[in-house]
């Protein structure tokens, strides 16, 4: 079988998906990925020359818009809800670029 | 370093904007109907949507798909009639959904353009220019009286949603680097964003400032946006590289991202330029990198090295139906088109005789363009003779305290249109000096008076009797004869000198045209 | 009051519990109380459930009981009195919505999602959240994060998936409708499984808004039930146009108006390859086709209709399907919700740690598989073509619809299989390969029992496929093999009142 993402390729879906994969795990999900991809080939077989693309399912919906009308939003409160952390009434993450302290 | 001066009889610059607007003047945000406002609260204006909460949809907001139809259209462009949202992923904080809402391969509106006229100092920048004849063209710009016109294509102007904002804690002064912590705060996440991008046709730093300036102008009519560079609705990312004057390739850009004055824009690019120069003279090359200006520090630094290329996995945005706009639509925006910039120049020539230099400046801003306006109603009859001095007044005097004082406000000042034409035309009448009517200007600021009442209560009309001057210019003349003589022996200069005693003597009001006049004939 | 124990409200229909309550036989709350009871003690073996809300539920009741008292109760909508459940991938505020990860173990729901809340409006009684396969990915009900739902019919069996916990919630008799959705057979496979009606509309006849996205081209939210007029009247409930979705639709459709108009004259298609496929078990094949003969039999004219590239479909599928989860599941990243990593520095290590300890194995494996094809220079050979693909199989279906006025294929090409039957994700996907053409088209799709199949004795089905926004069209039909066939049983160990083996 055609060899289509090595795991170096996956390591850097992975990174780019920004989920950490262990090294443990790498050769099966490199494995189960090719072996879904091989399953893809019918659709580089079709001759799709002038064929138009379908996006959006029902092809004739266009132009769905609403009036520039404001809506209630959520209290502060609610907002930050489901936050793992907040302060000042933010959420609140750690250093993007690294560096402080956990 | 080497000065701009110097690089660019070597080099040419090929510069390109990305300016991004907010469309400030909304109710609501760009897929929910979050309230737009600046500076609420954190985290007040949000819902399921612009916080990206599972299971929420977008549904485009009308009135921003109308205002970005109108700014395609005071711009130029070919309104897209087939266009769709496609999602760019990247995962960062401030975007909710970790990829942005924004706009395909094809914009709403796309290929237009902006002329641009250059003038004063900034004209001198471009070298290959300053040397032609007036209607002698180079590229795309072309020599005239007071500098140069020249014209600036437009790729696209595409929709999408700004992010949200990041205090960044534990740093120094909320920097990102150093920083333990952030705050994030989705207030702005969703607000309706314009996206232009300019094809690489600006040559020097004014006319990317003039550009962006001119674009600001046009939006500002449009009533769109705030266009606010200080709060951030409006800012330019720039991108600039040189090639040898002849050079037909490009070089390696860098980029600036979100600048937020026109100075800074100007001064960034000048100084990426100098570097460039700098770099590639020392046979070195220039690295693709998007680098930070430091206004304090007056230099660009590193930011971030670009060694492959973005991949943002775009993609159609299977949440929203395509578009398919029709005649209709665009021609109901085209119906709202107000007097563009470029339209309000011609007619304030056209209708009162002012300069293009002038008639630019004046409708620099609404508010002085809507001030000359009602002024030139108020003159009536006169508005002709008067245009050309409230022209002035605005472009210095006013021009003048604006700049001095950020929070001057022209619509709510002591200073009506009424007000200003009443002076201008006291001082037109040779009733006043020029000097004096700073003076009343000054005044009217002050006591929040009619001109002609600081006049009248000054005691200030100018004299203009030739025979009241012609006593004062006799004794002048009687009580210095050394003075005199020393005139009369070559030392012309001692004009000044007896204009200024007369002047004094009459209290200031003496009209120093006929005073001269007088001093000339009798100092013959 | 009667005894709760007594009081088998699984038995009746949803007409019954709205009448009866209205003529004063039994109260809403004794119907709350009853379906709490025996959720409590059957949901311990099928394990349908996430979580219960008792508390809704009775709220609910008391409000109906009210409006009986004050006169009103005619006011109240079709469903009124009538248990009803949740997948756990819809927002109902007061739950948690955890579509069956660790990722959002503890979410509690901000909003409530339109469908949700029209299938309250019209008088459901909301007893919980049902299992799933975490994000919907899955058709086993295996990949939840909380254990697996047992197929009421056989407790050593899946349920199917993704909406495993709907169905099996409806075939157990703990509730008379649920809602699931359904991006590639995830409403009518685990319906086959289970021996239940489930109705995967046409894309865009149903909201989307609030149910947590896999597959936004391809995913649409459906009622199970054990009758057709049940399922009918939960589809009136949930059709309509919702102001928060921009691809939904208007209807103006009542899904109970032609049920008993049989299939006399209409045109049903039959499609060739679908019952040669291989994969396809005899006692499916020959279940499919006893329905054929008797609705010939009533009267309707069988056409052979083409549908030249459904092959093709499950690969468009795994192109499309995993390219927009990629995308709909990258704002799971521990910022403003949803599981967060402890102890780390800096964002990006407690982006990847919590990513990866938040999505079980089959996610990221299609979080992946997105990343992979809409990246540079792939996304030309695969997700373009897919969408293109995606044209000629939309056009295979509207020239079928030509010639006929629904399509009877198969649902699932077997019967429920047993836990940890299946592990390869490949042989897993194909569980699907008659459902997904449907979603990549839009049309409508229904599976409708057609008893017990002769070898396993396991609930057989038959697929009903609608032109777009002509789902009446297959209801009309399913209601011609009911009559054959009869309602849907509960699964016998749960029917009569009992709660499980």
């Amino acid at each position: 079988m055609t060899q289509h993402v090595t795991e170096r390729d996956v390591r850097r879906m992975a990174e780019y998906a920004r989920i950490g994969l262990a090294d443990d795990d790498l050769p099966q999900m490199t494995e189960d990925l090719n072996n879904i991809i091989e399953s893809l080939k019918p659709i580089t077989e079709y001759d799709l020359e002038g064929v138009e693309p379908t996006f959006h399912p029902i092809g004739d919906l266009s132009n769905v818009m609403r009036d520039d009308v404001e809506t209630p939003s959520f209290t502060q409160k609610e907002a930050l809800a489901n936050a793992p952390a907040a302060q000042d009434g933010s959420f609140l993450i750690p250093s993007i670029l690294g560096g402080g302290d956990a | 370093m080497k000065t701009m001066e110097e690089v660019l009889r070597d080099w040419e610059a090929v510069i390109g904007l990305e300016i991004h607007c907010e469309l400030t003047e909304l109710e609501t945000k760009m897929f929910c109907g979050c309230k737009l406002e600046f500076g609420a609260e954190p985290n007040t204006h949000t819902c399921p949507v612009c916080l990206g909460l599972p299971g929420a949809l977008p549904v485009p907001n009308k009135a921003a798909i109308e205002s970005i139809v109108l700014a395609g259209l005071a711009t130029n462009c070919d309104i897209e009639k087939h266009t769709m949202f496609y999602r760019k992923g990247y995962m960062y904080p401030d975007m909710a959904k970790n990829f942005q809402t924004t706009q395909g391969p094809k914009a709403f509106a796309m290929r237009g353009w902006l002329d641009l006229d250059v003038d004063g100092k900034g004209a001198e920048e471009r070298l290959d220019v300053r040397d032609l004849e007036v209607g002698q063209q180079v590229e795309a710009a072309t020599r005239t009286e007071t500098g140069y016109t020249t014209h600036i294509g437009i790729t696209r102007i595409h929709m999408e949603e700004d992010a949200g904002k990041m205090v960044h804690i534990g740093g120094g002064e909320g920097r990102i680097d150093g920083a333990t912590h952030s705050l994030v705060d989705y207030n702005r996440a969703g607000t309706p964003l314009m996206e232009l991008v300019t094809e690489p046709d600006l040559r020097t730093p004014e006319e990317a400032r003039l550009f962006m300036q001119k674009l600001r102008q046009v939006y500002l009519s449009l009533g769109i946006s705030d266009c606010s560079l200080e709060e951030g609705s409006m800012r330019a990312d720039g991108n600039i590289s040189l090639r040898r004057r002849g050079e037909t390739e490009f070089g390696t850009r860098t980029e600036m991202k979100n600048i937020n004055s026109f100075k800074a824009l100007h001064d960034a690019l000048a100084y990426e330029i100098c570097r460039q120069a700098e770099v590639l003279e020392a046979g070195g090359t220039v690295v693709q990198e998007t680098r930070h200006w430091d206004p304090g520090a007056k230099h660009t630094i590193t930011m971030r090295v670009k060694e492959t290329a973005d991949d943002y996995r775009m993609f159609p945005d299977p949440d929203l139906a395509p578009y398919d706009l029709s005649d209709e639509f665009i021609e109901g925006v085209r119906a709202k088109l107000p007097e563009l910039p470029d339209q309000k120049v011609a007619r304030f020539q056209r209708v009162w005789g002012l300069s293009a230099y002038d008639a630019r400046h004046v409708i620099e801003h609404r508010e002085t363009a809507s001030f000359f306006e009602v002024g030139m109603a108020e003159a009536g009859p006169d508005a002709e003779a008067l245009a050309k001095p409230l022209a002035n007044l605005i472009i210095n005097d006013l021009a003048a305290r604006r700049s001095a004082d950020e929070a001057f406000d022209l619509a709510s000042c002591p200073l009506t249109p009424a007000r200003a034409v009443e002076l201008v035309a006291i001082r037109a009448s040779d009733a006043i000096s020029s000097k004096q009517e700073k003076e009343v200007l000054e005044a009217v600021f002050a006591e929040d008076k009619d001109p002609a009442a600081i006049v009248e209560e000054r005691g200030m009309k100018q004299v203009s009797d030739t025979g009241a001057i012609e006593a004062v210019v006799d004794a002048v003349l009687a009580a210095n004869p050394d003075k005199v003589e020393e005139y009369r022996g070559g030392k012309t200069g001692l004009l000044g000198f007896f204009v200024g005693q007369c002047m004094k003597e009459m209290a200031g009001q003496g009209n120093p045209k006929l005073i001269n006049q007088l001093l000339a004939e009798k100092l013959g | 009051m009667r005894s709760m124990a007594a009081f088998d409200y699984s038995a009746l229909s949803v007409d019954a519990i709205r009448s009866g309550i209205a003529a004063k036989e039994f109260t809403a709350r004794e119907v709350a109380l009853a379906a709490i009871e025996r959720i409590g003690a059957a949901d311990a073996k099928v394990n349908a459930f996430l979580q219960t809300t008792p508390d809704m539920a009775l709220a609910a009741a008391d409000a109906l009981d009210s409006a009986v008292s004050s006169g009103t109760f005619d006011e109240m909508g079709p469903l009124a009195g009538v248990p009803v459940a949740f997948k756990d991938n819809m927002n109902l505020l007061g739950t948690r919505t955890t579509c069956g990860s660790r990722m959002l173990e503890n979410y509690d729901s901000a909003y409530t999602a339109t469908c949700v809340q029209r299938i309250v409006d019209a008088g459901g009684l909301p007893m919980g959240k049902l299992n799933m396969d975490e994000f919907a990915f899955g058709s086993s009900t295996e990949t939840s994060a909380f254990g697996t739902t047992k197929n009421p019919w056989d407790l050593e069996r899946v349920p199917g998936g993704s909406s495993g916990g709907s169905a099996a919630a409806v075939a157990s008799g703990m509730v008379h409708v649920t809602l699931g959705s359904d991006t590639g057979g995830s409403i009518r496979q685990p319906a086959s499984f289970c021996g239940v009606i489930g109705i995967k509309p046409t894309y865009g006849l149903v909201s989307r808004y609030g149910v947590v996205a896999f597959g936004s081209s391809l995913d649409q939210v459906g009622p199970f039930a054990r009758n057709v007029r049940d399922a009918a009247l939960a589809l009136n409930a949930l059709v309509g146009h919702d102001p928060l979705d921009c691809t939904s639709q208007p209807c103006e459709t009542d899904f109970t108006a032609n049920l008993d108009e049989g299939v006399a004259g209409m045109r049903i298609g039959v499609v060739p390859e679908f019952m040669t496929a291989p994969g396809l078990e005899p006692e499916v094949g020959e279940a499919v086709l006893a329905a054929i003969q008797k609705l010939a039999a009533q009267g309707a004219e069988i056409v052979e209709v083409e549908l030249p590239n459904a092959a093709a479909a499950m690969s468009a599928y795994y192109v499309i399907g995993p390219c927009e989860a990629f995308s709909n599941l990258s704002r799971f990243d521990s910022v403003r919700y949803g599981y967060r990593d402890p102890g780390h520095a800096d964002l990006g290590s407690q982006y990847e740690a919590s990513r990866a300890f938040g999505f079980g194995q089959e996610a990221q494996r299609r979080i992946l598989l997105g990343s992979y094809l809409l990246s540079a220079g792939v996304y030309d050979t695969y997700y373009y073509p897919a969408q293109q693909v995606r044209t000629l199989i939309t056009d295979d279906y509207r020239m079928a619809f030509g010639e006929c006025d629904c399509i009877l294929a198969p649902t699932s090409p077997r019967t429920a299989f047993k836990f940890g039957e299946i592990t390869d994700p490949n042989t897993m996907h194909l569980s699907d390969i008659f459902t997904i053409s449907i979603n990549i088209a839009g049309n409508g799709g229904m599976s409708v029992p057609l008893g017990l199949s002769a070898d396993s004795g396991l609930p057989a089905s038959a697929q009903l496929i609608c032109p777009w926004f002509k789902d009446e069209n297959m209801l009309r039909v399913a209601a011609a093999i009911e009559r054959e066939y009869g309602p849907a049983p509960i699964a016998p160990a749960f029917a009569d009142g009992k709660v499980g083996a």
